[in-house]
Parts: structure tokens; C-alpha cells; sequence
């Protein structure tokens, strides 16, 4: 049974996609590695401790591509060290702090600010129309017979006998 | 076949070396978190690169930065040796740059004891000087004259 300040209520939730997805961790694309140092014992990695248990998942589920690697009781202090992409290492200390500040801090040196975040979405938004049929990798729909209030596709329920093409065809050939 | 000259999607790893009886060049097991698609549980996953360590400086057990080379070095080898981040048995806080076996210091944090012992001491001196300074001011001009 693990309490977050009402968050969640069991060991549970952690292992929901809801969960994952509330993640707010997003990193900057120079981030490749993450690594956490820390200890299975003592008060001052108790911090680093909860936030491999609580933040881990949801950072890594935002980040897929960046690799993530835990080592246990190797130092007596813990940290956090971040690889980036032009060989430089970002060094955080993380003794004795709560994991709620460490994750606020690590998304303030080295998360994607929100401003950042917005921006991403417009232009994914404006590059994919809403309005384009088209196939289900691209558009959202691929006909407008999916689309309710629109005549049905006439594969489910065939068309009736005025707008179908041959009947079209006949009167137009009747009427010359 | 164009393929072999481009480089890899991973430019930097981290890993552990598992092998180096291969000359110049070290075996380097990666795990990565991947999600179960059912339980929705991060399990490490592993995959093992080889990577090219021109000094031969690599032991089994030792944590090791990878570097993507530009080419492919042969038909496995797209690495290369960055740096040691732990050598094993000789790993090296970064915090303090002490030497640590475990959760503990190799050796005992020395510094801080002997300031403690110099601050004691110098407290006392005051406290005799203090007490007698008349005392202690011929007894230093005579072995001078």
C-alpha cells in the first residue's frame, strides 16, 4: 500500500497506462543516458529510492529512447548522472532530498518546458488536417461513409435503387 | 552493400563488460526498460554490442560509456571505448573523488579528524597564553639572546 497525497491509492496504480501517461518529465533531445546511483538502505536514499519507484516508469514512458540504468549500493551517496549527446555529463546530487524535489529539479535543468511542449503540439496539429480522407496512418478517417449522418458504405447496406449508378445510367439512356 | 558504412541509431549506451578475451575489444552487455504489454512493468532487457577498446584497458565487471563510431569498425564492432564511468573494484565517488567499496569509504574521511585535532589544540594555547602571557614572553626573548 503506497500513498502519493491522494494521487493514487495501491502499489497498484503505479502500473497503469494513466499513470505513465501523467508523466511530466519530457527530456531534451540531447539527453541520451540516465543513470541513478543509489542505496537499498539508509535514510539518505530514501529520496532516490521512492523516486525509482514512483517517477522511473513515467519518465520512461515519455522518453523511449532514452536508456535508463539503476545501480544499487555502489557508492555511499546517492546521485543521478545524465549523458548528453556532445559527450557532456550533467552530475545531480541527490542525498537526503525528497523525490518530489528531485524530479522537480531534474525537469528543470534538463526537461522540455512547457512552453516548449506547446509549441511541439501546434505544429504536430498543423501539419496533420482533420478534414483529409485518406488512409488510417495519415487521416483520421479513410471515407466518408465512417462519418455518422452520411450515407452508409453500400458494402454493409446496399445503396437505394435511385443513386446507384446503372439505374442512373438507364434513365439517362430512356430519356435521350 | 551501402548499408554496413551507416552508423548506428545508438550513439551513446552504457553498459557492462561481460567479455574481453577478443583482442582489442570488449564485450558490452546494454539492458534497456521495456514495457510488459500486459503487465505494464518495466523489465530491463538485455543486448549485448562490442566495442572497440584500443589499450585493452577493460575488465569483466567494469561500467563502461559506449561511443557510436562513425563507420563500422567490421561486421559486428560499431563502438568504441568512451570511458570507464566505474571500474570494478576501484570505483570512485564522484561526489568526494574517494576512492568507496560499497556503501563505505576505503579510507576513513581522515581530513575532517585532523582539523578537529588542530582546532583543539590551538584552543588550548590560547587558553595558556591567556592564563600567562607575562610568564611565557621572557622565557621566549632568552633563548633568542
Amino acid at each position: 500500500m503506497v500513498l502519493n497525497g491522494g494521487i493514487f491509492f495501491s502499489a497498484y496504480d503505479l502500473r497503469t497506462l494513466e499513470y505513465l501517461q501523467k508523466g511530466e518529465i519530457i527530456f531534451k533531445n540531447r539527453v541520451k543516458i540516465m543513470t541513478v546511483n543509489y542505496n537499498t538502505h539508509g535514510q539518505l536514499s530514501e529520496g532516490a529510492r521512492k523516486f525509482v519507484l514512483f517517477n522511473i516508469p513515467q519518465i520512461q514512458y515519455k522518453n523511449p529512447w532514452v536508456q535508463i540504468m539503476m545501480f544499487k549500493n555502489m557508492t555511499p551517496s546517492p546521485f543521478l548522472k545524465f549523458y548528453l549527446a556532445d559527450g557532456e555529463q550533467v552530475l545531480v546530487d541527490v542525498e537526503g532530498k525528497d523525490y518530489k524535489q528531485i524530479s522537480q529539479h531534474v525537469r528543470k535543468i534538463l526537461g522540455k518546458s512547457e512552453e516548449v511542449l506547446q509549441s511541439e503540439a501546434q505544429a504536430k496539429m498543423q501539419a496533420s488536417n482533420p478534414a483529409n480522407f485518406g488512409p488510417k496512418k495519415y487521416c483520421l478517417r479513410e471515407c466518408i461513409c465512417e462519418v455518422e449522418g452520411q450515407v452508409p458504405c453500400p458494402g454493409t447496406t446496399p445503396l437505394p435503387k435511385e443513386m446507384t449508378g446503372k439505374y442512373r445510367a438507364k434513365m439517362a439512356e430512356s430519356q435521350e | 552493400m551501402s548499408a554496413r558504412k551507416v552508423s548506428v541509431h545508438a550513439k551513446w549506451i552504457i553498459g557492462r563488460v561481460i567479455g574481453t578475451k577478443m583482442l582489442k575489444t570488449a564485450k558490452v552487455r546494454v539492458t534497456r526498460l521495456v514495457l510488459d504489454p500486459y503487465l505494464l512493468k518495466y523489465y530491463n532487457k538485455r543486448k549485448t554490442y562490442f566495442a572497440h577498446d584500443a589499450l585493452q584497458q577493460c575488465t569483466v565487471g567494469d561500467i563502461v560509456l559506449l561511443k557510436a563510431l562513425p563507420e563500422a569498425r567490421s561486421k559486428h564492432v560499431k563502438h568504441e571505448l568512451s570511458e570507464i564511468v566505474h571500474k570494478v573494484g576501484r570505483v570512485v565517488d564522484p561526489l568526494t573523488g574517494r576512492r568507496v567499496a560499497g556503501t563505505e569509504f576505503v579510507e576513513p574521511l581522515s581530513d575532517l579528524l585532523v582539523e578537529e585535532k588542530t582546532l583543539s589544540e590551538k584552543l588550548n594555547e590560547l587558553n595558556i597564553s591567556a592564563d600567562s602571557s607575562a610568564a611565557e614572553s621572557p622565557s621566549a626573548q632568552t633563548p633568542t639572546s
